[in-house]
C-alpha cells in the first residue's frame, strides 16, 4: 500500500513540475485569454461562449492571421464564481502575455478592473453587460458586444412605444445585481416616452411558485410584461399561468433569455413571447450575411446566441487589433480602447444587421425577435432599432 | 524513529510543539513561507492568499462546529459581515487597515453571537437550520440596508495601505493575509489549552454533563459563537481587502457549505484538519485544473469537456475521503507522522 501510495506521490509531483512550465508561444502572437463558466449555473452561456470565440479565431488564423501574427486563444473554467475567475486570470496573464480578455460576471469585471487599469496590457469584454459598465471614464479598457441592460430595456420600450403609445408596463426581476441593473433607469425611460409603469415585481432568481406574482400582474393588468434577470425559469410559468387566466399581456425579456434552444423546449406555452436581440440568429436568412454563412459551414446544427456573443466579441477584438497594428501603435490596452471607439459604421458581416459604431463601452443596438411556436424559431418583429437615434 | 521524548513537567506535557524535530519542521515551513512570495508568480500568490484566507475561517468555524459541537451553516454571511464592516470603516472613515479587520472581528463577533442564541434551546440539524435562516436574514440586509451596503450594486474600496505602503496586489497582501492566518490558527492552537477551549470540547462531548461539572452553557456557546464568527469576519475583512468589491452576491449559501465540507474533509475538531481541509477544498479543483492542461495535447478542447468531468472528480474525491478516512486528512497525517515515529521498527 505504501509503496502505490509513494508512486502515486511521486507521479503527481513529476506532472505538477512538468505543468509548471508554460507552454511555448511565439512572442508576437495575440493572446486572447478567458475566465469561461464552463460549470455552474451559467455553463449553458460559457460553453456557448468558449465555442464562438475558437470559430473566429479559427477564421482568423486559417486567413493567415492579424497583420501576420498568429491569434491564440486560452481559457480555464470558472464555475462562475468571482474567486475562481480571478485565480484564472491571474494564472493566464502571469503563463501568457494576453492582450485581450474575455470576463464570465459583472462580479469579475469589478474585481478585475482596477488591476486591468493598472498594468494597462489588454482590453477587457465579457459575458457582462451591466449598466455600471458601460461608463468610458470609470471603466476605461472595458467593452461589451451589444447593449448594456438598461439599453436592451430602453429598446424594448421604443419598440412599445412606436407599436402602442401609452401602454402600461410591468416590470418582473429577479432580486439579484443583475436583476436589479436596469430597473431604476428604465422607469424613468418609460416615463419619457409616455409609457405609464404599473408594476414592478421582484422575485428569487430561482423562483419556481409564481401565483402571487400573477395576482399581482392580473390586478395592475399591463399590456406588456418585462422580464429581467433570468435566462428561463420562471418565465414559462408566469406565461402558462397568465394563459390560464387569460391576461393579455405581451411577454419580453432580454438577451440572456433569448436563446431559441432554450425556447423550443418550453414548447407550446412559448409562443408570442418576445425579446431584444442585438445579433441575428443562427438560421435568420434574411439579408447579406457572410459570417453567418461560414458559421454554418462550420457548425451545421444551431448554435445559441452565447455563441454568437463570442464571435462578434473576438470578432470585435480583432479589429481592434488589426487597427492598432496598421496604425503601427503597441498593442496594449488603451491603444487597442481607442482604435475600438474608432470603429464607425462597421460591417459585422451581418451578425448584427446595421453597421455599428462603437463610441463608448457598449453597442445600443438591438431588435425585437418574437417566438413562433409553430415554427419553432424566433423571428424578426421589427427592424433594427438603434439608441439615441 | 522518535526517541527521548519523556516529559518531566505539565508545561512541557502540553507544549503545542513537543519536540525538536517538530519545532525545526515549523521553522523550516516559516522561511518556506517567507521565502514563497519572492519565488513564486502572480497566480500561486493569488491562491496562497486565498488559501490563508480560507484557513481562518475555516479554523472559525472549527472552533465552533468541530470543538463545540455546534453545527452552523452562517460562516459565509458572517464573513459578509467582515466583509462589508472593513468596505464601510474603510470608504467612509478611512480608519487604518488593522483597526478594521479589528473592528469587522469585533462586530462580526456580536452578531455571530446574536445568531448562536437558538444553540441553547437546539442542536444538530435543528441548529443548523436556524444558523441558515439567519445567513438569509443577513444576506437580505446586505442586499437591502442602502444607505450602508449600497445594495446589490455593492461596495469597490481602494487598496489596504499601511504606513504609506499599499497592498494591492497578491505579493504585497500575501504580506499582509498570511501573518494574519498565521496568528490566528495559531491562537487557536493555544485555545484548547485553556479553560475556555477544553470548556467548548467538554460541552460537544455532552452538554449536559459540562453543564453539572459547572460550565455555565449560555456563556460558553455563546463565547464559541462569538470566536468562531470573531475568525470568519476577520477573514471576510481580508478578503473584502483582496477583492475589493464586496456585493451581497459575494457571499452565497453555497460558500457555507464549502466551509463545512472543509472541516469535515480536514478533520473535525483538529486545528490541523482545518488547514488541510481549506488547502484541500481551495487546491484541488485547480490541481485539477492542470490535469485538464495536461490533456490538451491530446484532446482538442480540453477545456470545454473535461471541466464538467473535473466537478465530478472532485466531488467524488470527497464522497472518497468521507468513506475511506471519517476522521479527515488530519487522520491521514497523523498516520503519515505515526509511520516516521516508528521507523524502522513498524511500517
Amino acid at each position: 500500500m505504501s509503496i502505490t501510495r509513494r508512486t502515486a506521490l511521486a507521479l503527481a509531483l513529476a506532472t505538477a513540475t512538468t505543468l509548471a512550465g508554460a507552454p511555448a508561444r511565439a512572442a508576437d502572437d495575440i493572446v486572447i485569454a478567458g475566465s469561461m463558466p464552463l460549470t455552474g449555473v451559467f455553463a449553458f452561456a460559457g460553453i456557448g461562449v468558449h465555442a464562438g470565440i475558437q470559430d473566429y479565431v479559427k477564421i482568423v488564423n486559417d486567413a493567415g492571421g492579424i497583420a501576420g501574427r498568429k491569434v491564440v486563444y486560452v481559457a480555464e473554467d470558472t464555475a462562475y464564481k468571482v474567486d475562481q475567475s480571478v485565480a484564472v486570470f491571474n494564472k493566464l496573464t502571469s503563463q501568457n502575455k494576453v492582450n485581450l480578455y474575455y470576463g464570465d460576471s459583472t462580479g469579475f469585471a469589478k474585481t478585475i478592473n482596477p488591476e486591468l487599469n493598472r498594468l494597462g496590457t489588454m482590453m477587457m469584454a465579457g459575458a457582462s453587460f451591466a449598466t455600471e459598465l458601460n461608463d468610458p471614464k470609470a471603466y476605461p479598457l472595458q467593452f461589451m458586444a451589444g447593449p448594456d441592460y438598461t439599453e436592451m430595456v430602453g429598446i424594448l420600450l421604443q419598440y412599445i412605444a412606436k407599436t402602442k403609445p401609452g401602454a402600461k408596463i410591468a416590470f418582473v426581476h429577479s432580486d439579484t445585481e443583475f436583476g436589479r441593473d436596469p430597473i431604476g433607469p428604465s422607469e424613468a425611460h418609460a416615463k419619457k416616452l409616455g409609457l405609464d409603469v404599473v408594476v414592478k415585481i421582484v422575485t428569487p432568481p430561482t423562483a419556481v411558485d409564481v401565483s402571487t406574482e400573477i395576482l399581482k400582474l392580473r390586478r395592475a393588468d399591463p399590456d406588456f410584461t418585462i422580464f429581467h434577470g433570468y435566462v428561463l425559469a420562471p418565465l414559462p410559468e408566469f406565461m402558462n399561468q397568465a394563459k390560464q387566466l387569460g391576461l393579455k399581456t405581451k411577454f419580453m425579456g432580454t438577451f440572456w433569455s433569448m436563446d431559441n434552444s432554450l425556447w423550443g423546449k418550453v414548447g407550446e406555452a412559448a409562443d408570442g413571447f418576445m425579446g431584444v436581440m442585438p445579433y441575428r440568429y443562427y438560421y435568420d436568412a434574411e439579408g447579406k450575411s457572410p459570417m453567418l454563412e461560414k458559421i454554418r459551414a462550420m457548425r451545421p446544427e444551431y448554435q445559441s446566441t452565447p455563441y454568437l456573443q463570442g464571435f462578434l466579441t473576438t470578432m470585435l477584438y480583432l479589429e481592434s487589433a488589426k487597427r492598432v497594428l496598421e496604425g503601427g501603435k503597441e498593442l496594449n490596452g488603451p491603444n487597442l480602447k481607442a482604435a475600438l471607439n474608432s470603429i464607425k459604421d462597421f460591417d459585422t458581416g451581418g451578425i448584427i444587421g446595421t453597421p455599428i459604431t462603437i463610441t463608448g463601452n457598449s453597442i445600443p443596438v438591438g431588435r425585437v425577435y418574437r417566438y413562433d411556436a409553430v415554427k419553432k424559431a424566433m423571428l424578426p418583429n421589427s427592424d433594427w432599432i438603434q439608441l439615441g437615434k | 524513529m522518535r526517541i527521548a521524548t519523556a516529559k518531566e513537567s505539565y508545561a512541557a506535557d502540553e507544549a503545542l510543539f513537543d519536540t525538536p524535530t517538530q519545532r525545526v519542521w515549523l521553522a523550516l515551513f516559516v522561511a518556506v513561507c517567507a521565502l514563497f512570495p519572492f519565488t513564486a508568480n502572480e497566480y500561486w500568490l493569488y491562491m496562497a492568499c486565498l488559501v490563508a484566507i480560507h484557513v481562518i475561517s475555516v479554523t472559525g468555524l472549527n472552533i465552533v462546529t468541530g470543538f463545540t459541537g455546534l453545527v452552523s451553516l452562517g460562516q459565509a454571511a458572517f464573513m459578509g459581515v467582515g466583509a462589508y464592516t472593513v468596505a464601510v470603516a474603510e470608504t467612509r472613515f478611512g480608519t487604518p487597515v488593522l483597526l478594521n479587520l479589528i473592528a469587522a472581528g469585533a462586530i462580526t463577533a456580536a452578531v455571530g453571537a446574536v445568531v448562536g442564541i437558538p444553540s441553547l434551546r437546539v442542536k444538530g440539524l435543528y441548529l443548523a437550520i436556524a444558523t441558515i435562516a439567519s445567513s438569509f436574514i443577513l444576506h437580505f440586509v446586505f442586499a437591502n440596508w442602502n444607505s450602508v451596503t449600497h445594495g446589490v450594486s455593492g461596495i469597490s474600496l481602494p487598496p489596504a495601505s499601511i504606513l504609506g505602503v499599499e497592498f494591492g496586489r497578491p505579493f504585497a497582501l500575501y504580506f499582509l493575509i498570511v501573518p494574519i492566518a498565521f496568528l490566528a490558527v495559531f491562537s487557536a492552537s493555544n485555545l484548547f489549552r485553556t479553560r475556555i477551549g477544553r470548556a467548548f470540547i467538554a460541552i460537544r462531548d455532552r452538554d449536559i454533563s459540562a453543564e453539572v461539572l459547572g460550565i455555565p452553557l449560555l456563556r460558553y456557546k455563546l463565547m464559541s459563537f462569538a470566536l468562531s464568527s470573531f475568525y470568519a469576519g476577520v477573514a471576510g475583512g481580508l478578503w473584502a481587502y483582496f477583492f475589493r468589491v464586496v456585493t451581497p452576491e459575494s457571499f452565497p449559501f453555497v460558500y457555507s457549505i464549502f466551509f463545512l465540507a472543509a472541516v469535515i474533509v480536514g478533520g473535525m475538531g483538529s486545528i490541523l484538519g482545518s488547514i488541510l481541509g481549506a488547502v484541500f477544498m481551495t487546491m484541488v479543483p485547480e490541481v485539477l485544473k492542470l490535469g485538464v492542461g495536461v490533456m490538451s495535447p491530446f484532446l482538442s478542447d480540453a477545456v470545454a469537456l473535461l471541466s464538467p468531468v473535473r466537478t465530478i472528480v472532485f466531488g467524488g474525491l470527497i464522497i472518497g475521503f468521507l468513506i475511506f478516512e471519517p476522521h479527515g486528512l488530519a487522520e491521514i497525517w497523523r498516520r503519515i507522522r505515526r509511520f516516521f515515529h516508528l521507523w524502522p521498527f513498524k511500517t
